[in-house]
C-alpha cells in the first residue's frame, strides 16, 4: 500500500518567500530519510518552497483565477512529502512517529488510490493511467 | 524548476470521481505527458482513512480522521517540471476542474536552494537516497 506522508508545519502559512529550513533540523532529516530508504520503503520525498512564493488556482464558476501566495486564510499549509510503500496504515504510522519532527509540525497519513479501489467503469475511462505515469519516471 | 500542484477540490465525501471527470482528466495528464511536463501525479483517499501525527519532544500523539481544515485538505497531486512558475500556472489553468475547485502550485526545494547549508556529504547523501528510491 502506498500512503503519502504530508509535512505540515504551522508558521509555515506566513513563512517569507526564501525562508530555508535550519542546517541541524536538514541534517536530523537526513538521518530519517536513509532509515526510510535502508528498509526499503522509501518511493519519493520532496520539500516545497513556502507558500508566499506559491500561486492558486481556482475554478469558481468554471473559470480558472490565479492568486499569488501567501494565502493569509489558510490555517494549514504543506511544507513537504514523503511518498511511501509499506504493509499498513499501521505500518506507516509507526514510521510518521520516528519522525524527527518539531512541536509545531504535523504529519498526515493518506492512502493513495490506486486503480483497483475504483469500479470498473471507472478503471475503464482512466485506462492508461499506469503508462502515463511510468513514462515520465523512465525519462 | 519542479512544481508540486496540490488539488484541493472536495473529496472527503468519499465520493469516487466519475467516467466524465476521470476522462478529462486522463485527456490533460496525457497532454502534459506528451509535452513532457508531467513527473507524477496520484489521487489520496479521503482523510476519514488517513492519521494524523502530532510531535512534541520525544512523545507522539496519533489522531485518526476524519479531519475538519476544510479548506486546506489535500485530495490529490501533480508533480511537474517547467522552465518558470507561470507555465506551470499556464498549464494548470487547463486542468478540467470546475467551480469549488482549487489547486494550490509550490515550488519544490532543489539541492540549489540550500547553500551551503547543505554540506557536500548531506548533499552526497542526498543524491544517493533519490537514485536508491527512484529503482524501487
Amino acid at each position: 500500500m502506498r500512503f503519502m506522508m504530508l509535512m505540515i508545519p504551522r508558521g509555515y502559512e506566513t513563512a517569507a518567500p526564501g525562508t530555508m529550513p535550519p542546517a541541524e533540523a536538514v541534517a536530523a532529516m537526513m538521518k530519517y530519510n536513509e532509515a526510510l530508504k535502508e528498509a526499503g520503503v522509501l518511493i519519493t520525498l520532496d520539500g516545497l518552497h513556502p507558500p508566499s512564493m506559491g500561486t492558486r488556482v481556482s475554478f469558481e464558476g468554471g473559470k480558472p483565477v490565479v492568486t499569488d501566495g501567501p494565502f493569509t486564510e489558510s490555517k494549514e499549509v504543506l511544507g513537504g512529502y514523503w511518498m511511501i510503500d509499506v504493509k499498513s496504515k499501521d505500518e506507516a504510522i509507526a514510521w510518521a512517529k520516528r519522525c524527527p519532527a518539531s512541536s509545531n509540525e504535523i504529519i498526515e497519513i493518506r492512502q493513495v488510490q490506486e486503480m483497483s479501489d475504483f469500479p470498473p467503469d471507472v478503471q475503464k475511462a482512466a485506462a492508461g493511467f499506469a503508462e502515463l505515469q511510468r513514462g515520465p519516471a523512465a525519462r | 524548476m519542479r512544481f508540486m500542484v496540490k488539488a484541493d477540490k472536495n473529496s472527503e465525501a468519499g465520493i469516487m470521481p466519475g467516467t466524465e471527470l476521470l476522462t478529462a482528466m486522463g485527456k490533460f495528464n496525457e497532454e502534459m505527458v506528451k509535452a513532457g511536463v508531467m513527473l507524477a501525479g496520484e489521487g489520496l483517499h479521503p482523510t476519514s482513512k488517513g492519521a494524523r501525527i502530532k510531535y512534541s519532544g520525544k512523545e507522539r500523539t496519533v489522531t485518526n480522521g476524519p479531519f475538519n481544515a476544510t479548506g486546506d485538505l489535500v485530495s490529490g497531486f501533480w508533480l511537474i517540471q517547467t522552465k518558470s512558475r507561470e507555465e506551470a500556472i499556464e498549464w494548470m489553468k487547463r486542468a478540467p476542474f470546475d467551480a469549488g475547485s482549487e489547486i494550490e502550485i509550490r515550488q519544490v526545494f532543489d539541492a540549489e536552494d540550500f547553500g551551503e547549508a547543505l554540506t557536500p556529504e548531506l548533499r552526497e547523501q542526498e543524491g544517493r537516497l533519490r537514485s536508491r528510491a527512484a529503482k524501487k
